[in-house]
């Protein structure tokens, strides 16, 4: 084998595939507080060039939105050179290749299953047309990301800080003069700055691991059949340069078919470029040199879309009617009235449609105090950020969220606008704060209230403590026109369980408009 | 605080030899009669000048800080504050303390606290951390709380707790100085030098407003600082222990420092126009003789 050939192909191709997804984790990493108010890194970037998710976002408000400018960078590369994205850029697919790799048991056949990315593709898209977002929920990095964020993150630094909270906490202590460096080492380089928990974290898990899983069906099974954004980049490929020659299996040969990661082969070894990820391996294995990819501006025949005139058409019906499902949903009716939304976050209509559920802000949030809905808004609304202010409050100086959110549902806010935003109203349950309930002193909340001139004011009053005494007591109230609804009041409340002070929603009331 | 002891009684356990879930037991030398504190008043604009003027009638940092200790500062961090808002220590302070300390020989000097708001995030806005990183001395360590390091500590003297957990680097240093801000409070009335131990235990801060005056006399039955500086540089007048109104704020330039937490405590109200009685901590200390309250029996020494 040429040495020249052999390296000019597949490494160039492996070692593009691993640097995205080390751009891919590094910009994962940098989803954080960056020691100052602006984190300066494009962390949301694979959600930017996305054009899965920039036209779903786009078709559901129907405006043109200049933060998915770098979609242009992808489908121009789509254009010329077809879906090149799925083999040298994709950080799901460079890691569904590795997990391939490391699997004993490699699958063999090719299984009946028929390819529903185009259908998967459709139904949202048009549910976006018609007013309802579903792209985060088939789109392979929000699937990726949610799944690093909520469960494969936090169990990988809960095990290694695990372990060496153990040796330091159990250990003798010279064993820590040496665990220690190390520790402090991989805290200030690997591992994210905390600890963070999340609602329901299998889910996101179950998710993420079934696209592995199918990799034992088949190589690519996920890229092939189910994505789709490949079903998106493969449409747009129609037209590229970029293309494969010959056009069919040599009827001799056939060696390269087996090597197709995506299947580009069809049953009369026909290839479709629409499918080829310019991978180039078949170009590398060919025994007799045949294969050849090569430039040419013109094609006669645009490739059509890999999909049958009646699965369109049904497609398009059903993604048409899952908007009218959702709206018919009662739980729009009664709203939860604890589902705080992110400071900045849009009216809840809008901000359902446009909230892409990538999980960016959960990731940051400093405070892990925004989690992934489940189905308190509906189904629809899974994923979706709320604020459970008992894990952790919105701090007041901090608009991090707004910075990551890659399509604008949660606004990017001045330090003053975060001042004066209102994510919800606190609320006293005198039964149990202490003032009122049992007469004891208390007014932690008041001396968290980040408002400049405190949200929570007090009354003295005279009671009778425990034993008959006259004392003076502070009892707690809100002011509702300075409260905020950060939720630090009940994030700090010293009461065990449940807070004696809870933000509530502030704009209660249904809030679908169709 | 007997610190040998201490660490005595911290290596047997880490060695294994005390396999039951340790309770440290730590007994200040609490005095019999209180002795008559030097405090020490220095007023000036530029803040090293003010440091080093208002240690001067105490001896200076010479006096606290020997060659080759461990010196812990413990400034106000608590909040997502600015200096200028004066909810937190005023980084300048903090740094010309550092650099006091440092000049005495002091092998490390630790500045730590435990935040109420996002532990980055005050570290950052106020000031502290980038004006220590300034300084570019490796002796100097400000880090964020390691939450393995709060032990429990048996409060023998206390009148209503007798348990708590307190962080080892304050109680294992060989100097602790205890930097406050001085600042409105509406709960304890305000907070001082006494209210500044928060920044060092562990457990459930807010379980201690309930009876927060001997509270907090009894946590500083435990850690008794070698030296305290009470930072009145600026005063936040209303709305603490945050504010964040920069009209709350009086800037009076001035530095209060003593070796008895509670004269400087019972002093600092005066800022106020308030009297040390009005302070529970101020009070409930002072009843346990863990300093000196009234302002007549102070050798007060204007600087």
């Amino acid at each position: 084998m040429n040495i020249s050939r052999w390296f000019k192909t597949i490494h160039i191709r492996r070692i593009s595939q691993i640097c995205f997804l080390f751009l891919f984790l590094f910009l994962f990493r940098k989803t954080d507080y960056p020691g100052r108010e602006i984190i300066g890194y494009p962390v949301n970037l694979f959600f930017c060039w996305n054009p899965f998710i920039a036209l779903s976002v786009m078709l559901i408000t129907q405006t043109l939105m200049i933060i998915f400018i770098p979609v242009l960078f992808v489908i121009g590369l789509t254009l010329i050179f077809g879906r090149v994205f799925c083999s040298w850029i994709c950080p799901m697919g460079c890691l569904l290749d590795i997990f391939q790799r490391l699997l004993s048991a490699k699958p063999e056949k090719k299984v009946a299953f028929p390819e529903i990315n185009n259908h998967i593709m459709i139904v949202s898209l048009i549910a976006a047309l018609f007013g309802l977002q579903l792209a985060g929920y088939v789109d392979p990095f929000a699937i990726l990301f949610r799944g690093l964020a909520f469960v494969i993150d936090p169990v990988l630094n809960i095990s290694v800080t695990g372990f060496f909270d153990y040796l330091y906490l159990n250990g003798p202590e010279w064993f820590s003069a040496v665990s220690e460096p190390v520790y402090q080492f991989l805290k200030k380089t690997l591992l994210p700055y905390q600890r963070t928990i999340f609602v329901s974290t299998g889910i996101s898990f179950v998710i993420l691991f079934s696209v592995f899983l199918l990799e034992m069906i088949e190589r690519r099974f996920w890229c092939k059949k189910m994505c789709p954004l490949g079903a998106l980049l493969s449409f747009i490929s129609r037209f590229s340069m970029f293309r494969r020659f010959p056009k069919k299996l040599c009827t001799t040969c056939e060696s390269c078919e087996p090597h197709c990661r995506m299947g580009a082969f069809g049953d009369q070894g026909h290839h479709f470029d629409s499918q080829c990820s310019r991978c180039l391996e078949c170009y590398q294995i060919c025994p007799q040199d045949r294969v050849k990819f090569t430039f040419k501006l013109f094609h006669k025949k645009g490739m059509s879309l890999n999909i049958s005139r009646r699965h369109f058409v049904g497609s398009t019906i059903f993604g048409a009617a899952l908007p009218f499902i959702n709206a018919v949903d009662a739980q729009h009716k009664i709203p939860h009235p604890y589902l705080l939304r992110p400071p900045g976050a849009l009216k809840e209509k809008q901000f359902q449609d446009v909230c892409i559920r990538c999980g960016e802000c959960m990731k940051v949030c400093i405070t892990n105090a925004l989690q992934p809905t489940l189905f308190e808004t509906g189904w629809t609304g899974l994923f979706s950020p709320r604020l459970i202010p008992r894990l952790g409050y919105c701090e007041f100086n901090c608009n991090l969220c707004g910075q990551v959110c890659p399509t604008g549902a949660i606004q990017r806010l001045s330090r003053d606008q975060k001042h004066h935003t209102v994510i919800g109203k606190a609320v006293f349950d005198k039964n149990r704060c202490l003032p009122y309930a049992k007469h004891t002193p208390c007014i932690v909340c008041e001396e968290h209230c980040p408002v400049y001139n405190k949200a929570i004011q007090y009354e003295t009053v005279f009671v009778k403590d425990k034993n008959g005494q006259n004392i003076e007591i502070k009892q707690p109230y809100v002011v509702e026109d300075r409260c905020i609804g950060c939720g630090i009041c009940e994030n700090k409340c010293p009461l065990p369980g449940e807070s004696a002070i809870r933000v509530r929603r502030e704009r209660l009331g249904s809030h679908l408009n169709y | 605080m007997d610190r040998r002891e201490f660490l005595q009684q911290f290596s047997m356990v880490s060695a294994g030899a005390i396999m039951a879930a340790p309770i440290f037991n730590i007994i200040p030398p609490v005095l019999a009669k209180i002795v008559q504190p030097n405090l020490s008043v220095g007023i000036d604009k530029d803040y090293k000048t003010l440091v080093k003027k208002t240690l001067a009638p105490l001896g200076g940092m010479d006096a606290f800080v020997k060659k080759g200790d461990r010196v812990v500062v413990k400034p106000n961090i608590g909040w997502d504050r600015t200096p200028e808002q004066a909810a937190n220590t005023h980084p300048q302070v903090v740094k010309a303390i550092v650099e006091l300390a440092l000049t005495s020989g002091a092998s490390k000097v630790q500045v730590f606290d435990r935040t109420c708001n996002s532990d980055r995030l005050c570290y950052t806005n106020s000031g502290i951390q980038n004006a220590l990183a300034s300084i570019n001395d490796s002796r100097v360590v400000c880090e964020f709380i390691d939450k393995r390091k709060f032990i429990p500590v048996a409060i023998k003297k206390g009148k209503s707790l007798n348990e708590w957990s307190f962080y080892k680097d304050a109680l294992a240093a060989d100097c602790y100085i205890n930097v406050p801000v001085a600042k409105h409070h509406r709960l304890a009335g305000l907070t001082l030098g006494l209210k500044n131990v928060m920044g060092i235990i562990g457990g459930e801060r807010g379980r201690l407003h309930t009876n927060i005056g001997q509270y907090l006399a009894d946590l500083c039955t435990v850690i008794k600082p070698d030296l305290t500086v009470i930072d009145a540089t600026r005063i936040l007048l209303n709305n603490g222990p945050q504010g964040g109104n920069l009209s709350d704020v009086k800037t009076i330039h001035t530095l209060i420092a003593t070796t008895d937490v509670v004269a400087a405590d019972a002093y600092a109200t005066t800022l106020f126009g308030k009297k040390p009685e009005d302070i529970s901590s101020t009070k409930a200390a002072y009843a346990m003789s863990l300093g000196e309250m009234q302002l007549n029996q102070m050798n007060i020494i204007k600087a």
